[in-house]
C-alpha cells in the first residue's frame, strides 16, 4: 500500500476525515462509530485536552473551558464584527493578541484559534491512523470557498501545528463537486448549495471528464445553520421572558440548555414535522418561587417561518453567483446539496423552487466534503489518479492607493493560479521607500476590505520622482493563497512577502507553538482493534448510498467492510450497535409528540435502529433513481457560450489607469505608470 | 496523468513564455470560439496544472508553475470577449503580447465609453437614451438603456447611466485623487 492521504472537512460544528481505498472514497468513523466528529475542544482541569463529542458534553457544565465554533474566528483580527458577536455568546474567553489578533484563554493558558483548529485535526488524524492503521502525515484541508487569504493560511497553519503536511487547501464546494462528479466521465454543469453551521457558499462548476472547473463561487461568512438556532432561541427565550418574567439569557446555564436543545430540535425537524422541546427546571427552585421548565413544540413550518428570510439572503447570493458564471438556473443539469441545514425539508424546497429542479441525492451532505477532499488527496499523492481542478479566486485582490482606494489587481472568480504584476513609480523626489497595503474585498474604499498585510520596499535608487519603477507582483496560487513581491527592475531588488496579517501566526510563534507540542495532549480515545481495519464505507454516487437523513442523525456508522455498494448503507443501519442512550440526570430532553411514536430517533447523538421515515425513504428513492441516470453527454455539448466574467458596475474606474495613484503613506508614495505593461525584460 | 513534456521542453517553454501571445500558448487560431478556447484550456490544465506535476524536481515545479499560471492568464482574457478584443487590438498594434487582467477591463470600458457601445442594436439605443435625456424624459432614456443592456449585458457605460438616473451615485466617484 502506498502512501496514506487523508481529506478533512475542518467544519464550524462538525469535522470528519475520509480516505481513498480501493476507487472509493470512505469516511473513517471515531471510536464511538460516528462520520462526524463536533469540532469541540474541553481543556480539562489537569490540562489535558478532549475533542469531540466528549468535549461538547462539557460545555453545559462547563462553558468556559470549552471552546467550539472556533472556525468563526480563525484569521480574525480582534477588532472584526464576527469576533465582538463571539464574545457575546461564548462561554470562554476572547482576548486580544499582542499584534491585534486573537488568543483564547483556558485555564491560564492562552492559545491561538490555529492551535484550537489543530487540536481537532489531531483527532482526525489519531481517528484516521487507528481506521487504517499506519501513521497518516498528508492531507488536505477544506475551507469554505469564500475564506480569504488570512483564514486560509490560518486554517493552513492548523494542519501543520497538527503535524499535518497540508497537500491543499481545497475550497468546500468544489471538493463536493468533485465527489459527485468524479470517475463519472460527465459533462454537466453543476451547482453546488453549500450551507454549513456558519457560512454560505454556492459554486457553479462546469465538470469535463476529469476536468472540474468553478466558473464562480459566492458567498456568504455570516450566514448558517447556527443562524436558524439562533432564531430558535430568541423565540423560545422571549416566550419564556413574557410568561415568566425571567431572561434566560442572563443565565449561561440556562443559555447553554437552551442552545443545545434548539440544536437539537433543528436537527429533529429535518425528519419529523413537530417536535417538543423539555427543558426540565430550567430555573431551578429558589427562595423567590418553584422551578420553571421550557415546554415547547415546535413544527416544521413554525421553524420555517422563522428563518425565511435568511434562505432568501442564500439565493440572493446564489443569483450573484449564477450571474456571475453567465449561467441561468435552466442551464444546470445539478444541484449538489452539502451541509446539515439542508436536510431541513423546507431548505430543499427552497432551493428546489430557486432552481427549478429536484437537488442531487446520494451523497450524505455531511459527509460529501470530506470525501471530495479524500479524493483529491489521493490524486495528489497517487500519480494513477486524476482530477484536475481550476478553482478561481472567491475575493478581489486589491492595492492600496492614495485617497483610502484600493484599486483592484484581480478580480474576484478570476482562475487561479495567476500572477498578475502592476508597475509603479515613485511620487517624491529621493523617495527611498514604499509602502505596499494588500486588501481582499470588493469594495473601492480602502477600509472596508480585509486588510491582508502592507509592507515596505526600499532599496532602489533614489531619483527625482517618477523615475524609479517598482513591479509589484500579486501570486495566487491553487490553495488560493496571496504572494506579493516588488521588485525594483533596475537594482535587481526583490522584496517577497508572505502575506501574514500582522495578526497572524508569525514564523517565530509557529516554531514555538511546534516546540510546545500542546495539541499533543489531545486524549483520543482508543479505537478497538476489530474496528481498525474495518472502515465505515459510503460509497460514490455512481452506486450512490441511500439517503436516509434520520438514519444520520443517529450516529454510528456502518462498521462493515467493503459491501456490496448497493445494500452498503442498509444493511450496516441494520448492523449498527445498539448503543443504550442513557441521558444524564440534567441532559435537557428534546422528545417528539407522543403521537409521532419517535421519540428514540431524536436522542441524536446515539445509536438508532431503522426507524424510517415514509415519506423521506419515498423522496430518497426518486433521488436515488435521478443520480443514477445522470448519463454523460459528450464533452461540451453545451459550452457553446463560453462563461464570461460578468463586469461589476464599478469596473470603469476600478481598472483605469491611474493617473497619479497614490499610495497613502505620506513621505512614501508611488505612482502608477504604465500599469502592466509587458515586461520587456 | 504526469505531463508528457520532456523536462528541456518545459524549460524550454518556460523560457521563452514571454515571446508567446495567448493563441500561440494555448494552442488555438486567433479565431477560435469560446468552446475552442475552453478545451485548449482544459487541455493544457492537463499537462502543466501544479496537481499534476508534484513529483517533478523543484526547478521543474517551478517552470510548470509559471507556465500554469501564463496560461491562467490567456484563458482569463480570451475567454472573456470584452477583454479579448482589447487583447486583440493590442497585438494588432504590436505593443505586447500580454494584457493585465485589470488593464484589458479598463481599456474594453474606455473603448465601449468613446463607440458609445460595441453592438448597433447598443448604440442605436444608447443614442436614443440620450436624445431622451436631452428633452428631461428619465423614464424613456431608462427604458432605452435597460434595453441597450440586453445587447451589451457587460457594458460599464451603460450601467454606469442608469445607475446614474436611477439616482445612484457614481460607484467610487468621490475620493478619486
Amino acid at each position: 500500500m502506498g502512501e496514506i492521504a487523508v481529506g478533512i472537512d475542518l467544519g464550524t460544528s462538525n469535522s470528519c476525515v475520509a480516505v481513498m481505498r480501493d476507487s472509493s472514497a470512505r469516511v473513517l468513523p471515531n471510536a464511538q462509530g460516528e462520520a462526524t466528529t463536533a469540532s469541540v475542544v474541553a481543556i480539562r482541569e489537569d490540562h489535558g485536552i478532549l475533542v469531540g463529542n466528549a468535549a461538547k458534553a462539557n460545555i453545559i457544565h462547563d462553558p468556559k473551558h470549552t471552546i467550539c465554533s472556533a472556525k468563526r474566528l480563525i484569521g480574525r483580527v480582534y477588532a472584526s464584527q464576527e469576533v465582538k458577536k463571539a464574545k457575546a455568546i461564548s462561554g470562554y474567553e476572547i482576548v486580544q493578541a499582542e499584534n491585534g489578533g486573537i488568543r483564547i484563554r483556558v485555564r491560564d493558558e492562552l492559545f491561538s484559534i490555529s492551535e484550537i483548529s489543530a487540536m481537532i485535526l489531531r483527532e482526525l488524524k489519531s481517528v484516521a491512523e487507528m481506521r487504517v492503521g499506519q501513521p497518516v502525515h498528508k492531507a488536505v484541508i477544506t475551507v469554505p470557498a469564500n475564506f480569504n487569504d488570512n483564514q486560509r493560511q490560518a486554517t493552513k497553519d492548523a494542519g501543520r501545528i497538527a503535524g499535518l503536511e497540508v497537500l491543499r487547501i481545497l475550497n468546500e464546494p468544489t471538493a463536493a463537486a468533485l465527489a459527485y462528479g468524479f470517475g463519472r466521465g460527465l459533462s454537466q454543469r453543476v451547482a453546488v448549495y453549500d450551507l454549513g453551521g456558519g457560512t454560505f457558499d454556492i459554486s457553479v462548476l462546469e465538470i469535463g471528464e476529469d476536468v472540474f472547473e468553478v466558473l464562480s463561487t459566492c458567498g456568504d461568512t455570516f450566514l448558517g445553520g447556527d443562524d436558524f438556532d439562533d432564531r430558535l432561541i430568541d423565540l423560545l427565550a422571549e416566550e419564556f421572558m413574557s410568561r415568566h418574567g425571567t431572561n434566560l439569557r442572563h443565565d449561561p446555564f440556562a443559555l447553554q440548555k437552551l442552545k443545545e436543545s434548539c440544536e437539537r430540535a433543528k436537527k429533529a425537524l429535518s425528519v419529523a414535522d413537530e417536535v417538543e422541546i423539555r427543558i426540565p427546571e430550567i430555573v431551578p427552585t429558589s427562595a423567590s418561587g418553584p422551578a420553571i421548565s421550557v415546554e415547547r413544540r415546535i413544527t416544521t413550518r413554525e421553524l420555517a417561518a422563522l428563518v425565511q428570510d435568511l434562505i432568501q439572503r442564500t439565493f440572493k447570493v446564489c443569483d450573484e453567483a449564477l450571474a456571475q458564471a453567465g449561467v441561468i438556473a435552466r442551464d444546470l443539469d445539478g444541484v449538489i446539496l452539502v451541509g446539515g441545514p439542508t436536510r431541513l425539508p423546507f431548505v430543499r424546497s427552497a432551493v428546489r423552487d430557486y432552481f427549478g429542479q429536484e437537488p442531487k441525492a446520494g451523497v450524505d451532505p455531511d459527509q460529501v466534503v470530506a470525501l471530495g477532499a479524500a479524493i483529491h488527496a489521493a490524486t495528489l499523492v497517487d500519480a494513477g489518479q486524476d482530477a484536475f481542478l481550476l478553482d478561481v479566486t472567491p475575493l478581489s485582490l486589491r492595492i492600496g492607493v492614495v485617497g483610502g482606494i484600493a484599486e483592484t489587481v484581480i478580480d474576484r472568480n478570476t482562475p487561479v493560479p495567476i500572477e498578475q504584476t502592476r508597475r509603479f513609480t515613485t511620487t517624491q523626489d529621493g523617495q527611498e521607500k514604499v509602502r505596499i497595503r494588500v486588501y481582499q474585498g470588493e469594495s473601492r474604499e480602502a477600509s472596508e476590505n480585509e486588510l491582508l498585510g502592507e509592507f515596505e520596499f526600499g532599496g532602489f535608487r533614489k531619483a527625482p520622482r517618477g523615475q524609479v519603477w517598482i513591479d509589484v507582483t500579486f501570486e495566487i496560487n491553487a490553495d488560493g493563497i496571496v504572494n506579493v513581491t516588488a521588485s525594483d527592475r533596475e537594482t535587481g531588488t526583490e522584496a517577497s512577502t508572505r502575506i501574514t496579517l500582522s495578526s497572524g501566526l508569525s514564523e517565530r510563534e509557529l516554531e514555538n507553538i511546534l516546540e510546545e507540542r500542546r495539541t499533543e495532549r489531545v486524549q483520543t480515545e482508543e479505537i478497538p482493534a476489530a474496528g481498525r481495519e474495518v472502515l465505515g464505507s459510503v460509497k460514490l454516487v455512481p452506486t450512490p448510498v441511500r439517503s436516509i437523513p434520520e438514519a444520520r442523525e443517529r450516529g454510528p456508522r456502518p462498521v462493515v467492510a467493503a459491501p456490496p455498494p448497493e445494500t452498503a448503507a442498509i444493511s450496516s443501519f441494520d448492523d449498527a450497535p445498539g448503543l443504550d442512550f442513557a441521558p444524564e440526570d440534567d441532559q435537557p430532553l428534546l422528545e417528539a409528540p407522543p403521537e409521532e411514536d419517535d421519540a428514540e430517533f431524536l436522542d441524536i447523538g446515539f445509536a438508532g435502529d431503522e426507524v424510517e421515515a415514509p415519506l423521506h425513504a419515498r423522496a430518497s428513492d426518486e433521488d436515488l433513481i435521478d443520480a443514477s441516470l445522470d448519463a454523460s453527454d459528450s464533452l461540451f455539448d453545451d459550452g457553446d457560450d463560453a462563461p464570461e466574467l460578468t463586469e461589476a458596475q464599478g469596473s470603469l474606474l476600478d481598472g483605469a489607469k491611474p493617473d497619479t495613484s497614490l499610495f497613502e503613506t505620506p513621505g512614501t508614495d508611488l505612482s502608477s505608470s504604465n500599469p502592466g505593461a509587458r515586461k520587456k525584460g | 496523468m504526469a505531463t508528457e513534456l520532456a523536462p528541456t521542453e518545459i524549460k524550454a517553454l518556460a523560457r521563452i513564455l514571454d515571446e508567446l501571445d495567448y493563441y500561440g500558448l494555448l494552442h488555438v487560431p486567433p479565431g477560435a470560439d469560446g468552446v475552442a478556447v475552453k478545451r485548449a484550456y482544459f487541455a493544457s490544465s492537463r499537462v502543466f496544472h501544479p496537481d499534476a506535476n508534484r513529483h517533478l524536481p523543484e526547478d521543474l515545479q517551478a517552470a510548470i508553475a509559471r507556465i500554469a499560471k501564463r496560461v491562467t492568464e490567456a484563458y482569463s482574457v480570451l475567454r472573456d470577449p470584452r477583454r479579448r478584443a482589447a487583447y486583440d487590438r493590442r497585438l494588432a498594434e504590436g505593443t505586447g503580447l500580454r494584457i493585465q487582467l485589470a488593464e484589458a477591463q479598463a481599456e474594453a470600458a474606455r473603448s465601449e465609453t468613446q463607440q458609445r457601445g460595441r453592438t448597433p442594436q447598443g448604440r442605436q439605443y444608447y443614442a436614443r437614451a440620450e436624445a431622451d435625456l436631452q428633452r428631461g424624459d428619465r423614464a424613456a432614456a431608462a427604458r432605452n438603456l435597460q434595453t441597450a443592456l440586453t445587447f451589451e449585458p457587460d457594458n460599464a457605460l451603460f450601467r454606469e447611466k442608469l445607475a446614474e438616473l436611477r439616482g445612484r451615485p457614481r460607484p467610487g466617484s468621490p475620493g478619486r485623487v
